[in-house]
């Protein structure tokens, strides 16, 4: 995962809270509770959980510092599509999209200087 | 509806002890708020796919796989940084599909399935709008357990009437269908008093005249 250098540190400063599931019995264990790295509870008690968002959370984290990073694949994404910021920084003074895939390396190479 | 914030259960390790202790979680996940600091998964991997209308090439070489992502805040890391719907040009469309399913109906998870469509005459300004609270809807799994009966979701930008097509895994399982076009319709504000159809994609493909039938309703 992509965290930020910041968010990064930001993490480590907190330890990482657990959850605790009250089984009786262990039947009563998901089959498959190791899907995720070490093995985590989540999504797969009893009977299957799905994860669910509401809406007003979601927007709630449209602006959180995790959600600004650029996309992965950041690099082949048609420049058409990107916004216009992205597409600055990306440096693509060419407005044409046509000859894509030469400027598909110059940006990969922009991209990485950024970094 | 169940909402399950996993804070701090998203990207770290949880210890080797999950100790079973018979103790209420939500005091304790409520103390601690981490909740920006992590990334929140989501139910299912999603792919963005573009379209762009280049006449020299197939109807799929123009359709471009952009990228995956399975968390909410690469989701948003996505969306903030690529072009609002309406602001696409015409011809061109988005597609948002589960991962794995292409978004046209030859994909063997699209071949017993329809969509339902929402037309939007004149409605360019708000199509950023109806177009994300699909996308919110999908990601989120708006649909409870019909979730897993969507396969996508897909918007023509076009010069007359620009469409938001909500693909459904198999037209023969009406009460799901009915229970996401209800949904559907509820979360994009659609007034009762308009009525949107469900159309098989087996439909839409031999279509004579052009207009396809519609199989349900809502």
């Amino acid at each position: 995962m992509s965290a930020s250098p910041v968010a990064r540190q930001a993490s480590r400063s907190q330890s990482i809270p657990q959850r605790k599931v009250v089984i009786n019995d262990p039947s009563q264990l998901p089959m498959d509770y190791s899907t995720t790295p070490d093995g985590t509870l989540y999504s797969t008690t009893p009977g299957g959980t799905r994860i669910v968002y509401e809406r007003s959370f979601l927007l709630h984290l449209r602006n959180s510092p995790l959600a600004r990073t650029p996309p992965k694949n950041l690099p082949n994404i048609p420049e058409i599509l990107l916004s216009s910021s992205l597409a600055k920084e990306n440096g693509s003074d060419t407005p044409n999209p046509v000859k894509e895939k030469e400027q598909k390396d110059d940006s990969q190479e922009q991209f990485q200087l950024d970094m | 509806m169940l909402v399950r914030q996993f804070v701090g259960m998203a990207s770290g390790k949880i210890s080797e002890s999950q100790e079973v202790v018979p103790k209420k979680e939500e005091e304790e996940v409520e103390s601690i708020s981490p909740e920006l600091l992590i990334k929140h998964p989501l139910q299912n991997t999603w792919t963005l796919w573009f379209y762009e209308n280049d006449r020299s090439k197939s109807w799929e070489e123009n359709q471009r796989e952009i990228t995956s992502f399975d968390t909410v805040e690469d989701f948003w890391g996505l969306y903030n940084n690529i072009k609002a719907a309406s602001d696409l040009r015409v011809g061109c469309d988005y597609s948002l599909f589960k991962k794995g399913i292409r978004p046209m109906w030859e994909d063997d998870a699209n071949k017993r399935g329809g969509r339902w469509l929402v037309n939007l005459e004149k409605k360019r300004n708000e199509l950023t709008n109806f177009w994300l609270e699909v996308l919110l809807c999908m990601i989120g799994e708006a649909f409870d357990e019909c979730s897993d009966d969507i396969c996508g979701a897909v918007l023509n930008v076009r010069a007359k009437v620009d469409k938001i097509g909500l693909w459904t895994a198999d037209y023969s399982n009406g009460s799901s269908v009915m229970e996401i076009g209800r949904k559907f319709k509820e979360r994009l504000r659609i007034s009762p008093k308009i009525m949107i159809g469900y159309q098989i994609h087996k439909d839409t493909q031999n279509k004579s005249g052009s207009v396809t039938k519609n199989t349900y309703a809502c």
